[in-house]
């Protein structure tokens, strides 16, 4: 048997993690970039976008996200397309975000005033107008800590990913265990870095709460 | 032609009848006062005159122009009509001056320098100029209320619309805001309150409408209908209230 130093361990286990950072930061970004589209969608008047967006959101909150891994990783490929567990984990950890990032973007556009909206209107201003120099501004600052909380999710969300092969912190200490049959350590570490990410996030999120909560 | 004609208007919210056939011509200059009771429909009435609430039968014709709620026609009319609500509705992450210049730089394409020298000219006249640069949480709420119809006016608008502007004040608050009022209706401003405060209704109001039951019951020259009212219901409803 390969004997495996701590410092080995550690330095493996810190090199898959990269790859746990690069699948949260893009599953982030896309999700935001797909969450945005779909809150600009749910503030036209269109009643069929407000149908396909809330239908959207319930699809992949109310369903376990491993489920959703599944259906993207092997529904695709039965389809005939060719694709990589990394790529699977990208589209399926991308929707899921922005699901939840759209349902949470609502619930901050939908804390301020409707007295907003109709001052607007009132003094002229068209709907992006309003959108841009009235609503966001103000929903940008409520919606910063919950962003941010949500982030956390995501990132031991990728977790999951190690189920479909995808070789992350969690898959690489996985295999370091059955490599080296000492699964309290080597877990432990893999928990360690976990919390290493998410904590910081987390501080931050409170400070932002602080700072924006109450004040205008 | 009369600056509003309200004609024969009915809104309903759903299966609920709350404006039944109104009818009111407002004329350029006039003062107005919409008084009943709650319920009656007098803010529907008023949020209806700029297209904030959609009427199903009849018409509203403002300054020359159909009002509906369609959204093009309800910033077109922006440049007719100003509003003013109860919660003042300040945009809360901007100056004061930045919430009085905003409209115009946006929807009137002013200048920088021209929206400016407009905000200054209004907060002047509501007699807050020196709060330019504050933000609205620091000021008390009849000093908001006062940026509020700065910010109206701002537009240039023929007729300014105020739903229970002094409301939401503290009883030591109402009287700046009636004062800034009643400076502009002697200016010739023409004026739609719907309001509670009664003695303002009498002495600077041109005309009263009273309305129960969405319809106006009964109108006529202010000091007249307070000193004679005709209905019982009005009279009834100003016994309550004075």
């Amino acid at each position: 048997m390969i004997e495996f130093s701590n410092w080995d361990l550690l330095r493996n286990l810190l090199l898959a993690a990269r790859w746990t950072v690069l699948l949260s930061l893009t599953a982030f970004i896309g999700g935001g970039l797909v969450g945005l589209l779909l809150t600009a969608m749910r503030l036209t008047r269109r009643r069929a976008l407000h149908w396909f967006v809330r239908l959207y959101v319930e699809v992949f909150q109310g369903t376990p996200l491993l489920m959703q891994l599944f259906l993207v990783f092997f529904g695709l490929s039965l389809m005939g397309f060719d694709i990589s567990a990394w790529a699977a984990a990208a589209i399926a950890l991308t929707l899921f975000t922005s699901a939840f990032l759209t349902e949470i973007w609502r619930g901050c556009i939908d804390t301020l005033p409707k007295g907003q909206w109709e001052a607007s209107r009132c003094l002229g201003l068209s709907f992006t107008q309003t959108l841009k120099n009235i609503i966001l501004p103000q929903a940008i600052r409520v919606a910063l800590a919950p962003t941010v909380g949500f982030s956390v999710q995501v990132i031991k969300g990728t977790a999951l990913a190690s189920i479909i092969g995808f070789v992350e912190l969690t898959k690489a200490g996985t295999m370091l265990n059955n490599a080296t049959f000492e699964p309290f350590k080597i877990f432990a570490m893999v928990a360690l870095i976990y919390f290493l990410l998410c904590y910081p996030l987390s501080l931050v999120s409170q400070r932002l709460e602080k700072k924006f909560n109450g004040a205008r | 032609m009369a600056l509003v004609n309200i004609d024969k208007v009915h809104k309903y919210y759903g299966d609920l009848h709350v404006l039944k056939g109104v009818d009111l011509k407002i004329q350029a200059g006039e003062v107005v006062s919409i008084i009943g009771r709650s319920g009656s429909g007098k803010s529907t009435l008023l949020r209806c005159m700029n297209g904030l609430e959609a009427y199903q039968e009849g018409a509203i014709i403002l300054d020359n122009k159909e009002v509906s709620s369609d959204e093009r026609q309800v910033r077109a009319l922006a440049r007719s009509v100003g509003m003013v609500f109860q919660s003042f509705n300040l945009f809360p992450h901007l100056t004061v001056g930045e919430n009085v210049m905003l409209a115009p730089k946006l929807v009137l394409k002013q200048s920088a320098e021209d929206a400016r020298k407009m905000a200054l000219d209004k907060l002047t006249k509501v007699g807050l100029a020196e709060k330019f640069d504050q933000y609205p949480d620091k000021l008390s709420g009849g000093q908001q209320q006062r940026v509020a119809i700065a910010r109206a006016l701002a537009m240039s608008p023929k007729v300014l619309l105020c739903d229970e502007i002094t409301s939401a004040l503290d009883p030591e608050l109402v009287g700046e805001v009636l004062k800034v009022l009643e400076e502009l209706a002697a200016e010739g401003m023409t004026l739609v309150l719907v309001t509670h405060e009664m003695n303002f209704a009498r002495d600077v109001g041109d005309r009263v409408v009273f309305m129960h039951q969405g319809k106006v019951w009964e109108t006529g020259p202010s000091a007249e209908v307070f000193a004679n009212p005709s209905t019982p219901e009005l009279r009834s409803f100003i016994n309550a209230v004075l």
